[in-house]
């Protein structure tokens, strides 16, 4: 009976970390002038929250792991200043190029956009998505010198996804 | 509801209804003033008041729109207002000769250290965005629901539950990284030093043992030691404590810090 149940309890073990693995994967798409890496992720809670936590700047670095620091305010046509673990000596200087409460919100500069959009599935779950385009015409020259994005995005997602769900459970 | 039932239900939640506005405003006056209005309002649409909750709710609704107009105005304090506070205080002679004589003469003059721990979570709380302090203290000291927060504060249950989170993340953050009742890296002493000012006679550490939370510190538990810290607001009483005089006097001198120095960064 016992091996019984450990091999249950093993088998409901296995069966959760693959579902938990499945939940997001990030894909990239490559083209001679461009790269664009996108990733989806199912969220059990208010759209409002999820916004909440995508535009409140300074709270980042506190639930998301791939956000070092932003600075500034995450407003339509402000700037802000980014750093990330993806390049922890770099600053990225971001202009809010799209703001729209609880749908979209989108952010960049000359080299390329990263496209936040939440979507309302009707039953207490939203799919967030999240898209960085970037490229032009000189891209095929340091196109290798830019690492891989499906990582950090994947970290993003579920880093949203476990805070949103955390906050939406709040008793 | 009858107004004499109003004058019952307001008297019974009057305590309260101060200790909350002391807390937010870190102003007496402003909390009397406030308490007031509160009562004067909720006569005025004594009509208005059809059951659907609490009347308690009602006046913490009632008091929370008129502090909200008032603090919306007024920057927030910062992280670290113990530190710049304490070195107000060092410079000034007056505040501790008053400090010694409100503890030599007023019955309520006694340095408890606890009561020093809430007064602080007070002063640091002001830091929060505003709605993320009401939320924590409506919470976590006057023991509302989340669905009765949403009403006070006139907001959504999702955001009522955003502002929780985030407040309370904060503020166990600033706690760990600051206290040291709780962290022996913590940078900020100040209860124990203040302890040995008021009560020179006392053993402080023998003192700060009788406190749980300082007794939990080492098991690390962040969660739990919040808990445990909002379990000593609960308790404290900010106007009838044994330290409510010395530490209504300590909270008048910081918030006159406070409103110089924000004034001074903000020219």
């Amino acid at each position: 009976m016992k091996r019984l149940i450990t091999f249950f309890t093993t088998l409901t073990i296995m069966t959760t970390t693959a579902t938990q693995a499945q939940t997001v994967k990030a894909s990239t798409v490559k083209t001679t002038f461009h790269r664009e890496t996108s990733v989806s992720i199912e969220i059990k809670s208010d759209s409002t929250i999820v916004w909440a936590l995508l535009t409140k700047a300074s709270d980042y670095p506190r639930w998301n792991s791939t956000i070092t620091s932003i600075e500034g305010n995450i407003v339509l046509g402000e700037k802000i200043k980014l750093k990330s673990t993806l390049d922890t000596k770099r600053t990225f200087k971001l202009k809010i190029k799209e703001f729209e409460p609880e749908k979209k919100l989108v952010w960049g500069d000359g080299q390329g956009n990263r496209i936040y959009t939440i979507t309302k599935n009707g039953n207490g779950i939203v799919t967030f998505r999240m898209t960085e385009k970037i490229g032009g015409l000189m891209f095929p020259m340091y196109a290798k010198m830019i690492p891989s994005f499906d990582q950090t995005f994947e970290q993003f997602a579920n880093d949203l996804k476990k805070e949103a769900e955390t906050i939406m459970n709040t008793k | 509801m009858t107004v004499e039932l109003l004058n019952q239900e307001f008297n019974r939640n009057l305590g309260q209804l101060k200790s909350y506005l002391v807390r937010i405003t870190a102003s007496v006056t402003d909390a009397e003033d406030i308490a007031q209005d509160t009562y004067l309002k909720a006569v005025e649409k004594i009509n208005t008041f059809r059951g659907e909750s609490t009347a308690k709710t009602w006046f913490f609704t009632i008091a929370s729109n008129l502090a909200k107009d008032n603090l919306r105005v007024q920057k927030r304090w910062v992280e670290n207002v113990t530190d710049i506070t304490k070195e107000e205080a060092l410079k000034n002679k007056r505040f501790f000769q008053d400090a010694m004589e409100i503890n030599l003469t007023s019955p309520n003059g006694q340095f408890e250290a606890k009561e020093h721990i809430a007064f602080c979570f007070t002063c640091i709380s002001k830091s929060l965005p505003l709605e993320q302090q009401l939320c924590i203290f409506l919470k976590e000291i006057y023991e509302f629901k989340v669905n009765e927060i949403t009403a006070i504060l006139d907001s959504t249950e999702a955001m009522v539950k955003y502002y929780l989170h985030t407040g309370r993340s904060k503020m166990i953050d600033i706690f760990d990284g600051r206290c040291a009742l709780i962290n022996k890296q913590g940078v900020c002493h100040q209860c124990s030093e203040l302890n040995g000012i008021f009560n020179p006679k006392q053993n402080t550490q023998q003192e700060l043992m009788k406190i749980e939370m300082v007794r939990e510190a080492e098991k690390g538990n962040k969660e739990q030691l919040f808990d445990l810290r909002m379990s000593i607001l609960r308790d404290t009483d900010p106007f009838k404590s044994k330290s409510s005089e010395l530490q209504l006097h300590h909270l008048e001198h910081n918030r006159q810090v406070m409103e110089g120095y924000l004034k001074k960064s903000n020219d």
